[in-house]
């Protein structure tokens, strides 16, 4: 921060400024040069037993402080009978699940007294039971609830491989006018003991030039949105992120 | 087909407990067994909340260890899961489970650094809250002022040991190894106070009536009780330094 690089907006995760003392105030300091997204990792939209009121309430407590640009969580689970298991659970795709995330998406919209963005995670597992493809799940969800959709394009790419979806048909299917934000990551690539091979989203290492194709893809459809990189595991020097960001902000610009 | 909370109960049983028996009928099985997939979970889980505990627990890290460590954390993980995400928070329970934990008892003095590093975390993560404006306090009958009860800066601790385990903390963590050789783990008990300044977290040793005089009032009781639990110390003196510091947020009259 000490060099004031030229960069549009920061984003950090919520749940590590809940507390007093510095590191809030010195995300108040930023906040007074660049605007802030808030991504929130534990509210647990998918909960079956209910929101946690006390963790809402430290959320809107940041959100008030630091006046963020853009509050947005993920279209997964993380707590159940008072328990945070602590990872983005993937959820079943069916009715209740659907209904459960309405009912959320809602209180947490109206508790906050703002829209949110929710994003599509990455994920490992399906469920035998599930009936509704994701991007439906999550353009249902946008449409019923009014929130905006945080677009992860590495996770897309990265359930697509896992699942065998056809990540360009996930992409089409979203509503471009529900698209407020979008992600970049890297990921690892794990072969497992067992047999088989999956992708991991471990935001630690470049964008690879296939989800550099699909940015294309969806800039194209979306138009120029804001998007971010994410990088917290394995830190590169600072020139290599913002050489990550300059790639990005050339493909923003050629879709304007 | 089951319903969302028993998915999210059975998912919940093969994280944290190694439970996979409901799993298989759940979770789709193909080149990739279930079991394999959970276990990807499982990793980032374990992962995160032993990384939140070894920030907590920088001192206790260092001095039992990498592996040691990471084997009480996955142990103390599977019996005290977070209740929330706010992970700043998490391992109150630990001390206590070092202190019961059999394989560290060769290090009396292990329990007692836990015991200050949470108390220091806390101080670090504790909400912002305004020093007690003392105008209030002048406000209240004298005849009152044993009746007071106030409420402590939520940063503040209060942390006694039979082991001087501020010294241990600060030379484990300063990585002096003169220090720490200089250490005698048997030189007895220290009374302290940890709280957050405005210049960051500081410990600091109290006389051992000056800290039964403060835990007193800061667990909220009548400050009558604080002059009986402490009657060899100066009370008015002792209270103005206290109030000075700014360790009060509010108060209240005992009724």
């Amino acid at each position: 921060m000490e060099t004031r690089p030229d960069i549009a907006w920061l984003e950090v995760h919520t749940e590590n400024y809940m507390g007093g003392g510095q590191p809030i105030a010195y995300l108040e300091g930023i906040r007074a040069d660049y605007p802030i997204s808030l991504h929130g990792v534990g509210l647990s939209l998918g909960s079956a037993d209910g929101l946690d009121r006390a963790h809402l309430g430290r959320i809107r407590d940041v959100v008030e402080r630091i006046e963020p640009v853009l509050v947005s969580e993920h279209l997964s689970w993380s707590v159940v009978d008072g328990s945070y298991v602590a990872d983005l659970l993937p959820l079943p795709m069916t009715e209740e699940a659907l209904e459960t995330v309405y009912r959320h998406v809602d209180q947490v919209q109206s508790f906050l007294g703002r829209r949110i963005l929710v994003e599509n995670p990455s994920s490992y597992l399906r469920y035998r039971h599930s009936t509704i493809p994701e991007w439906e799940f999550l353009t249902a969800v946008a449409r019923r609830t009014d929130c905006g959709i945080l677009c992860d394009v590495n996770n897309i790419f990265v359930s697509a491989a896992n699942h065998g979806w056809n990540p360009s048909v996930y992409l089409s299917a979203l509503p471009a006018d529900a698209i407020e934000e979008i992600h970049l990551a890297g990921h690892s690539i794990r072969r497992l003991e067992a047999g088989g091979v999956l992708r991991i989203d471990d935001h630690g290492s470049y964008v690879i030039p296939e989800v550099w194709a699909l940015y294309a893809e969806a800039l194209a459809r979306f138009g120029p949105i804001p998007t971010l990189i994410e990088w917290d595991t394995n830190l590169p020097a600072l020139g290599v992120l913002l050489d990550e960001a300059d790639h990005a902000a050339l493909l923003l610009e050629e879709a304007w | 087909m089951p319903t969302l909370l028993e998915v999210q109960r059975a998912i919940y049983r093969s994280l944290a407990a190694g439970d996979d028996a409901a799993c298989d009928e759940l979770i789709v099985s193909d080149a990739i067994p279930a079991e394999a997939r959970l276990g990807i979970y499982r990793n980032t889980f374990l992962g995160t909340l032993t990384t939140a505990l070894r920030l907590a627990y920088p001192a206790i890290h260092r001095l039992v260890g990498a592996e040691f460590f990471e084997t009480a954390a996955r142990i103390f993980i599977s019996a005290d899961l977070p209740r929330n995400a706010w992970l700043d928070d998490y391992g109150a329970g630990f001390p206590e489970f070092l202190a019961g934990f059999a394989p560290a008892a060769s290090l009396p003095y292990l329990p007692g650094v836990a015991r200050l590093e949470r108390a220091v975390n806390r101080a670090l993560h504790a909400p912002d809250a305004k020093a007690l404006d003392l105008s209030l306090l002048a406000a209240v009958d004298p005849t009152d002022h044993n009746r007071i009860k106030f409420a402590p800066h939520p940063s503040v601790s209060l942390v006694q040991a039979e082991h001087p385990i501020d010294a241990i903390w600060r030379a484990v963590l300063a990585q002096d190894r003169a220090a720490m050789a200089a250490i005698d783990p048997a030189a007895g008990a220290v009374w302290l106070l940890v709280e957050r300044r405005a210049t960051g977290v500081e410990v600091a040793r109290l006389t051992e009536p000056g800290w039964r005089f403060a835990a007193v009032l800061c667990a909220s009781r009548p400050l009558q009780a604080a002059i009986d639990a402490a009657s060899e110390i100066e009370a008015a003196s002792a209270l103005a330094n206290l109030l000075a510091a700014g360790r009060f947020v509010g108060f209240e009259l005992l009724t």
